[in-house]
């Protein structure tokens, strides 16, 4: 018993000191969230902590080993701290602004790293850059921030497609469409075989829906339009922004009426079954998909619907972005040059569900046809944009799932849903 | 009977009051916890307050705007959805679940054969994790789910419909397994009161030819007024606070159409990054939740004396 006491009392003397911490550092929340950065460095020469949200078993699995031959090359040791997506996301400011925090993310290149970016919260990566001179412009650009130095390192992009199982679409004999009026002939053609033709899931996923507006907008307002829109630049409820739903209202009648109810998996599991013709989506979905199928899947690109519109796809880029507080500055930028080479790339694509391109020019990719399409699609597109939120910010994709959803379900109500959007996006700008 | 008892306590309070010095372990015992509590809940709370009159993006220093984010509240027609959604909730999943917990509790409260499985069952979705009950009715009401396989075989497949997709039914669909869940935990608290009934006062009542309605009516009922205050500040805070199943199942959606204000305050704080916006809602959850309880106790002292 006389043991226990002064254990108490220490234990209580320390609830006093987190406490006047707390008190001191004028925020109870900054004091939460540092003590719930993770493993701290200290010094310089400490291991560097990666913060992942690569949560899925391969990607995991992928990333656990790079970490591994990273440090068994001995330029430094790193620890890798795999966290759900979902908490990663909500969580991620509060790991910057941390006074210790994890010293490199994995994230999206874009308008999300330039904002914080803007608020000097990410690492200067110009010396990283030096060494990937053979990397695209496009990539280059995407990595760079307002003021003109590289903050964002480019891990991998992947393509949206309309994707489809060849061997469906040769038992209901039809063929790939170019152009929007062909896409509607083909919806036409599978309604009338009994099959809803465009499967979509925004049960709880409805950002899967955004997907279609990014398209339909770079399609027939061209990508700079849709990247000043997204920035605020220009308004939702502009006559241009009208004529994509008007489009879009076109193909509405073939969407699967249950796609509502469930989310993007499902509407895989869908697509795979049969179940519907064709599904928006991005090469993610494969993850899910069973191997056996992944050989039976096609895709063809989002159809053209004016000509004299520059060619653009979306190509999400993902990649890692450090701290501007890390206490291991060289650490982490060797960690980020070897996440760059052309060993590391491929490695990632190998043991990943495989269907994304390295960033890096030389790092091959896997040479399935699928992959080979998929490149092909990208390079020859004039614009790459990133997706929604992406181009935008996580703050704005809510604004965008009420309307779209909405939408879907009232298109009468079309005026009336853009003038909320915008006002709602207004609040988001404001802050 | 109040008034002995009111006497005769009053008497040992006075002596000891006068009697005792304060020893220091329970100065130490209230002191201690009170401090912990007030850097844990008070602070926050009182922080929660100063947020709300900021606009604060969680990264940058909060900036101070005043009243801004209640004047907005008042005119941002989400927030009033959310607000008439409360209601609804407060209204359907309170009354249901105190008029289904008392209805199982006196069905189950007689020591019968079997009663204590029938108990068991009903208490069982009381232990679920309210996002595991979320996920078992997401099954539920999936897409020629069960839900519509039973529509279907009863000749009712006109009726079928997104459930959890469809604004006319998403916060209907979504009350049902708070429902499920809270009977349960209703009852038990309803089976604690009606066993602590004097068996007399019903011996009493039925040799005066009192009929079952009669003395349910008038014996059972009011000697459940202490159980009932529990129940209802339980069922109110429960209301107002419930979060997780409506989040589960449909995020507020479609469009915030089975938004509650506790999920619009999450999205507007967690996706739009909006701090002192929803910091304001916060703050409205608190007043609510304090006049509708404070109404209540008020009532019920002003009853008792």
């Amino acid at each position: 018993m006389s043991d226990f006491d002064p254990g108490r009392r220490r234990f209580l003397g320390h609830l006093g000191l987190a406490g006047l911490g707390a008190l001191g550092a004028g925020s109870l929340l900054s004091a939460c969230a540092s003590s719930a950065s993770g493993p701290t460095t200290g010094n310089g020469s400490g291991a560097v902590t990666i913060q992942s949200n690569l949560s899925s078993p391969q990607a995991k699995a992928a990333m656990e080993k790079l970490i591994e031959s990273f440090n068994a090359q001995g330029k430094g040791t790193a620890s890798l701290n795999t966290v759900a997506s979902e908490t990663f996301r909500t969580q991620l400011p509060t790991y910057l602004t941390s006074a210790n925090p994890p010293d490199l993310y994995t994230w999206y290149a874009g308008s999300v790293a330039n904002d914080y970016a803007s608020r000097n919260l990410l690492l200067d990566v110009s010396d990283v850059w030096k060494s990937l001179g053979d990397y695209p412009q496009s990539l280059w650009t995407l990595s760079t921030d307002g003021s003109g130095k590289q903050v964002f390192v480019p891990m991998n992009n992947y393509w949206w497609g309309f994707f489809y199982r060849k061997s469906n679409f040769a038992k209901w004999g039809v063929q790939e469409p170019k152009t929007w009026t062909d896409f509607l002939a083909l919806c036409e053609t599978l309604k009338s075989k009994g099959v809803p033709p465009i499967g979509i899931g925004l049960g709880d996923t409805p950002w899967v829906a955004s997907a279609w507006f990014d398209y339909l907008n770079i399609r027939i307002n061209g990508a700079p339009f849709h990247r000043e829109l997204l920035a605020g630049k220009q308004r939702f409820d502009d006559p241009r922004v009208k004529a994509v739903f008007t489009r879009w209202r076109e193909a509405l009648p073939y969407f699967d009426p249950k796609g509502k109810a469930y989310p993007f998996q499902e509407a895989t599991t869908a697509l795979l079954a049969g179940k519907t013709g064709m599904f928006l989506i991005g090469t993610f979905f494969a993850d899910a998909a069973p191997k056996d199928a992944l050989g039976d899947l096609d895709f063809f690109r989002f159809p053209i619907i004016d000509p004299a519109v520059p060619l653009a796809e979306e190509a999400p880029t993902d990649g890692f972005f450090a701290s501007a507080k890390t206490a291991n500055p060289t650490g982490t930028k060797a960690l980020l040059t070897y996440l760059s080479s052309v060993e590391a790339q491929e490695a990632y694509v190998k043991a990943s569900s495989g269907i994304v391109l390295p960033a890096n020019p030389k790092a091959r990719a896997s040479d399935s046809p699928l992959v080979v399409k998929g490149k092909a699609m990208l390079d020859e597109a004039k614009e790459l944009t990133q997706f929604f939120n992406r181009d935008s910010s996580d703050a704005l994709q809510p604004t965008a799932d009420t309307a779209l959803t909405k939408f879907i379900d009232k298109p009468d109500q079309i005026d009336a849903i853009l003038r909320e959007w915008q006002a709602a996006a207004e609040k988001v700008f404001k802050g | 009977m109040t008034a002995t008892i009111s006497t005769t306590s009053v008497t040992p309070t006075r002596r000891r009051r006068r009697s005792a010095r304060l020893s220091p372990l329970l100065v130490a015992f209230v002191l201690v916890p009170f401090l912990v509590e007030s850097i844990w809940v008070f602070w926050p709370a009182l922080q929660g307050f100063w947020f709300s009159l900021t606009r604060w993006d969680g990264m940058s220093p909060p900036a101070f705007v005043g009243a801004d984010n209640y004047v907005e509240l008042a005119g941002d027609a989400t927030f009033r959805g959310a607000l008439v959604n409360t209601v609804i909730w407060l209204v359907l999943f309170g009354g249901l679940s105190v008029l289904g917990g008392f209805g199982m509790a006196l069905v189950l409260q007689k020591e019968r054969r079997g009663v204590g499985f029938y108990r068991a069952a009903l208490f069982t979705p009381v232990v679920f994790s309210l996002v595991v009950t979320a996920l078992v009715w997401r099954v539920f009401y999936q897409p020629d789910g069960i839900a519509d396989t039973l529509l279907r075989a009863v000749g009712l497949e006109q009726l079928i419909r997104p459930w959890l997709a469809d604004p006319q039914t998403a916060l209907y669909a979504v009350i049902l397994p708070a429902l499920w869940r809270q009977i349960g935990y209703v009852m038990v608290l309803f089976l604690a009161g009606l066993k602590a009934i004097d068996p007399a006062l019903h011996e009493a009542a039925r040799m005066d030819g009192a009929n079952s309605w009669q003395r349910l009516r008038h014996v059972t009922i009011p000697q459940l007024k202490g159980v009932n205050a529990v129940v209802l500040s339980v069922i109110v805070i429960d209301s107002l606070r419930s979060f997780d199943i409506v989040w589960s199942l449909t995020k507020g959606g479609p469009y915030h159409s089975s938004e509650l204000l506790s999920t619009y305050m999450y999205s507007t704080a967690f996706q739009s990054l909006r701090l002192g916006y929803a910091s304001a809602i916060a703050v409205v959850i608190f007043v609510l939740a304090l006049a509708v309880i404070l109404g209540y106790l008020v009532r019920a002292f002003r009853e008792e004396a």
